[in-house]
């Protein structure tokens, strides 16, 4: 970092040289070697890195939080005058909360839901005796109202459950806000919202930042939300900062190998729609080893045999930036690096001849037509005597869908908009109420077990957590194996055949022998393809297959879903909520609200000419990774209703903002247009 | 069949398959250095040690006591009888004159018998139950709660008086009562274990490729649920040993001459204004044994029990 930006009076909050290392089992992490940020004043600084890169214990350094295994080995934040890492606990205490304050991750866990948010946000104050409590409610109200919650001065005597998801992110937030920090801090705060949500934080966010004059670090590993919230912006790898700059400078301009091949890989920047997205060859190093060179030249397609002994300078370029390479200055100078813009920079797979012209059969592979599916809410008896008589939520409602063999089809919708459970009831393990669910011609809705289980064999699931998903006390080979054994497939060499799938699946071999927890998700994640591959399977139902996973990951795991497709004529039914990726990978895209499918149809035209207003919603509410293509406002407002209250005309006529009266009175039926799309709309756009 | 790179863009992988900053042995290394660690943990921690060595001191007493015994355990001595500790009776005799050290090596012979069966029969058995109620339905779950309530609202003791009055004393009584009221103390811990992996994504997983209930529970669910369970067991084994001695002490378990440390302690009390070093000899190996698997199973839990993690 440039010497003359770290005495600037507008320097609010400094972090230098600081390295930090946790003590574990399997010997010291460096976790962070030798960061220097400084955190330039009434400036949005966002701070992106993978997992493993170290982002978050910055974050709880500054604060003083880590964990108790951590130690500090070097360097200091200062803040004013003040040696934040050598400050006495007291005095800590006296500047978390009121000069620096942090929103949290999750809404669910950071709040206490035993007080209302009245009591909570009157403990925050608590440093202030000579405020009247009367005062301090005022306060609190006033916050609330700042941050979009409608009726705060009744709201506030309510509970964290009575809020939802989104408007507890808001509560959070005017929590941090209340005792006017001078720097807020934001630990992925859009990471457990859904995108329409997390447009509106972002916008609230920068609202409140420019009203306030307050300076905001926000970490996240998403580099959409980073382009369209940021001034400044920080990029770390493995526990070293390797670029930082100014928003336009790092995503017009990036200079770091890495940093160029993070942007080439998000699924939002690439515009040409291929079923083969770049990825980043190999994982993050090994931080307990002692590190030599630079730390990305392992993974690093323009490495040098210098970039693996030496240390890369910090390469300066303007007031606030640097990167950390080779390439930019000294003896290996590269003048032809960085490339332009559109010349990739990682690897990529053949495009075009992966996908197989399509197996023409005129019978679909699964058929799901107007199926339905309730969750019981109060028992008999309680109806009976509340006198309820509505004892049900639809969870799944009238849902009809086509998926051909070789064929995706992508199921997108917010988080309650019944798209796990409509996967679940497809493969049995959710019962459903009506309707019918065909597979190869076969009604198997509600079909007895034992009738089932040899259709098990033709359909399998991949489960959203990578790792959870797997039973921690099997070794890989087992899992990988298992289904062969629970279908009783004889006159095989198991062994041979974990080899066999292993190699599927581009899992090196000797993690044949480790457990779900000694994997990285994207290693879990294999493990959960070749589980779902082993019998051979015509359908798989891929929940959520990207989540949890590094943008650099995700590309291969994707690569690998469509080389496999190629290969054995898969049929696809992808249920996600990340458009982005879908785009790339779905031929058929449907889109759920609330247990109903409002649009379906194919992707490429879905994107080019949304339908119903909730799918232009979505389409518009993915962030770009772009600063220049930031939105100026946010397309809807408002949350997904509750399945409790069911709206009783359209599901979307609260949010939508072309609601007329008939869309309010009636529920707009399911209609098919001229080039097979089909909406639920009353009043389509074009 | 393996792709190469130039066709899918994955990364340049060596011969052995591994990207180039892992070597096989690294991985090899890692699993195995977790249980290294561990076990390094267990033997640096001074309670674990102490347990361990106090629970293999009983363990070989017991299994042993044939060859360490210096007397045949009712072997009467009537000149030395109620004698203190001399070079010929280490740890004095009793009113008959029989040597209480070689009683209490035999009586350890009996504290092992009822602790090793009657622990690990309850196990099995309450391990069984409770994932039964666990994972089965509901009104089956009830049922057994009830069950295990109703045995448990027994008190020990005057479940073990009612019986005898019935069967008259023996060890085989006493084993079964043991057995009985500390099935629901597994079966509750396992059901609790079993209902919250019931629904985790990897459960879900296994219906889904279709896995019968057998097969899902014996090879998913127990392994997750016995690692608690054997603590459990560890911390288990004095109270049984001390019910074993306590319904010996009352007359109620083993029969005489059968030496046992409930039986010591019992003869000892009559006598203990004249000779109280009955009393203290066999009171000692109660204590050592209770102490030493306590020390061990705390120390297996502090080691083992993923939720007595310390720091973030």
């Amino acid at each position: 970092m440039p010497k003359d930006a770290l005495n600037s009076p507008e320097t609010l909050l400094d972090v230098r040289n600081l390295s930090v290392e946790f003590r574990t089992p399997r010997g010291r992490v460096k976790a962070l070697r030798d960061i220097t940020i400084p955190i330039r004043k009434n400036r949005i600084i966002g701070i992106v890195g993978e997992s493993g890169s170290g982002k978050s214990t910055v974050l709880w350094a500054l604060l003083g939080l880590l964990a108790k295994n951590a130690d500090v080995t070097g360097g200091e934040v200062r803040f004013g005058d003040r040696d934040l890492l050598h400050a006495s606990e007291a005095q800590l205490r006296a500047t978390r909360g009121e000069e620096i304050s942090v929103v949290f991750q999750d809404p669910m866990t950071s709040q206490i839901p035993v007080l209302t948010y009245g009591r909570q946000m009157l403990d925050i104050l608590y440093r202030r005796p000579n405020v009247s409590a009367a005062e301090k409610r005022r306060m609190a109200i006033e916050m609330l109202g700042k941050v979009g919650i409608p009726d705060p001065d009744k709201r506030i005597d309510q509970y964290p459950h009575h809020f939802s998801g989104g408007m507890r992110q808001r509560a959070g937030i005017a929590m941090a806000l209340l005792t006017g920090p001078q720097l807020l801090l934001a630990d992925e705060p859009t990471t457990a919202l859904d995108v329409t949500m997390e447009a509106q934080i972002i916008h609230l966010l920068q609202d409140l930042q420019k009203e306030l004059e307050a300076t905001v670090v926000v970490v996240s590993h998403n580099l959409g939300l980073i382009a369209e919230l940021c001034d400044d912006v920080v990029v770390m790898y493995a526990g070293e900062v390797i670029e930082a700059g100014e928003v336009h400078e790092i995503f017009h301009n990036a200079q770091h190998p890495y940093t160029r091949a993070l942007l080439e890989c998000d699924p939002a920047r690439i515009d040409d729609v291929s079923r083969k997205l770049p990825v980043i060859p190999g994982d993050i190093p090994d931080l307990t080893k002692a590190l030599s060179g630079c730390i990305y030249a392992p993974r690093c397609q323009r490495a040098l045999p210098v970039c693996r002994e030496k240390l890369p300078p910090d390469v300066a370029r303007g007031e606030m930036s640097l990167a950390r390479c080779h390439l930019l200055d000294g003896p290996h100078h590269d003048p032809s690096w960085p490339p332009p813009l559109d010349v990739m920079t990682v690897g990529q797979g053949v495009v075009g001849a992966s996908k197989p012209a399509r197996v023409k059969t005129d019978k679909p592979l699964l058929e799901v037509s107007d199926l339905n599916v309730q969750f019981e809410t109060v028992g008999h008896l309680r109806a009976r005597l509340k006198g309820i008589t509505q004892r049900h939520v639809d969870a799944v409602l009238d849902v009809s869908l086509l998926v051909a063999p070789g064929e995706t089809v992508g199921l997108v919708g917010e988080s309650g908009s019944g798209k796990t459970t409509l996967g679940r009831c497809v493969l049995n393990l959710v019962q459903a109420q009506a309707g019918s669910v065909r597979f190869e011609g076969q009604e198997i809705r509600n079909m007895p077990e034992s009738r089932f289980k040899p259709l098990r064999r033709d359909m399998a699931m991949m489960f959203q957590d990578p790792v959870g998903s797997l039973s921690p006390r099997k070794s890989v080979r087992a899992l990988i194996t298992e289904p062969f054994q629970i279908h009783g497939v004889t006159g095989i060499d198991l062994d041979a055949e974990a080899e066999r799938l292993a190699d599927m699946v581009r899992l090196p071999k000797p993690f044949l022998s480790r457990y779900p927890h000694e994997l990285s998700g994207g290693q879990a994640r294999r493990v959960g393809v070749a589980r779902a591959l082993a019998l051979n399977p015509k359908l798989i139902i891929a929940d959520e297959p990207t989540a949890g996973l590094d943008v650099s990951v995700q590309g291969e795991i994707l690569n690998l879903m469509a080389d496999l497709q190629a290969e054995h004529g898969l049929g696809y039914l992808i249920i996600t909520h990340n458009l982005p990726v879908v785009r790339h990978i779905a031929d058929r895209l449907a889109i759920m609200y609330l247990g109903r499918i409002v649009e379906e149809g194919r992707t490429d035209e879905l994107f080019g000419r949304p339908v119903h207003p909730y799918t232009q919603a979505l389409v518009e509410g993915v962030p770009q990774p772009d600063p220049d293509r930031r939105r100026v406002h946010v397309s809807i407002s408002g949350e997904v209703p509750s399945l409790l209250n069911r709206p009783k005309g359209c599901d979307f006529a609260g949010r939508c903002p072309f609601a007329q009266d008939l869309c309010r009175a009636e529920k707009p039926p399911h209609v098919k247009m001229a080039n097979g799309r089909r909406h639920a709309c009353h009043f389509p756009l074009d | 069949m393996n792709p190469s790179e130039s066709e899918t863009g994955i990364p340049a992988v060596d011969a052995s398959g591994l990207p180039d900053h892992v070597t096989e042995a690294d991985i090899r290394e890692s699993a195995a250095r977790e249980r290294r660690e561990k076990l390094r943990m267990f033997l640096t921690n001074w309670q674990g040690l102490t347990g361990l060595i106090l629970v293999t001191l009983f363990f070989a007493s017991a299994v042993f006591a044939p060859w360490l015994a210096p007397y045949d355990p009712n072997a009467l001595d009537v000149p030395a009888r109620l004698s203190g500790p001399t070079l010929e009776h280490l740890a004095g005799t009793d009113q008959l004159g029989r040597d209480t050290l070689s009683r209490i090596l035999y009586g350890g012979r009996v504290a092992l018998y009822i602790a090793a069966i009657g622990v690990s029969v309850s196990l099995v058995i309450g391990l069984i139950l409770g994932m039964i109620a666990g994972f089965g339905p509901r009104w089956l779950d009830n049922l057994l709660l009830l069950v295990f309530d109703t045995v448990r609202s027994f008190p020990t003791i005057v479940l073990a008086l009612a019986t005898v009055a019935l069967t008259g004393p023996s060890l085989g009584v006493v084993l079964a009562i043991v057995i009985i009221t500390s099935i629901p103390q597994y079966a509750r811990v396992a059901r609790t274990a079993t209902l919250t992996l019931r629904n985790t994504d990897f459960i879900l997983a296994e219906r889904s490729l279709g896995a019968s209930m057998t097969r899902t529970l014996l090879h998913h669910v127990m392994p997750n649920v016995i690692g608690p369970l054997l603590i459990l067991a560890a911390m288990e084994v004095p109270v049984v040993v001390t019910v074993e001695a306590g319904l010996s002490f009352l007359g109620l378990g083993v029969t005489p001459p059968t030496a046992s440390w409930g039986t010591i302690l019992n003869e000892g009390y009559l006598v203990i204004r004249d000779a109280p070093w009955m009393v203290i000899a066999g009171g000692i190996p109660l204590i050592l044994t209770t102490l030493g698997f306590t020390f061990l199973g705390e120390a297996l839990r502090d080691i083992f029990d993923p939720r007595m993690g310390k720091g973030r």
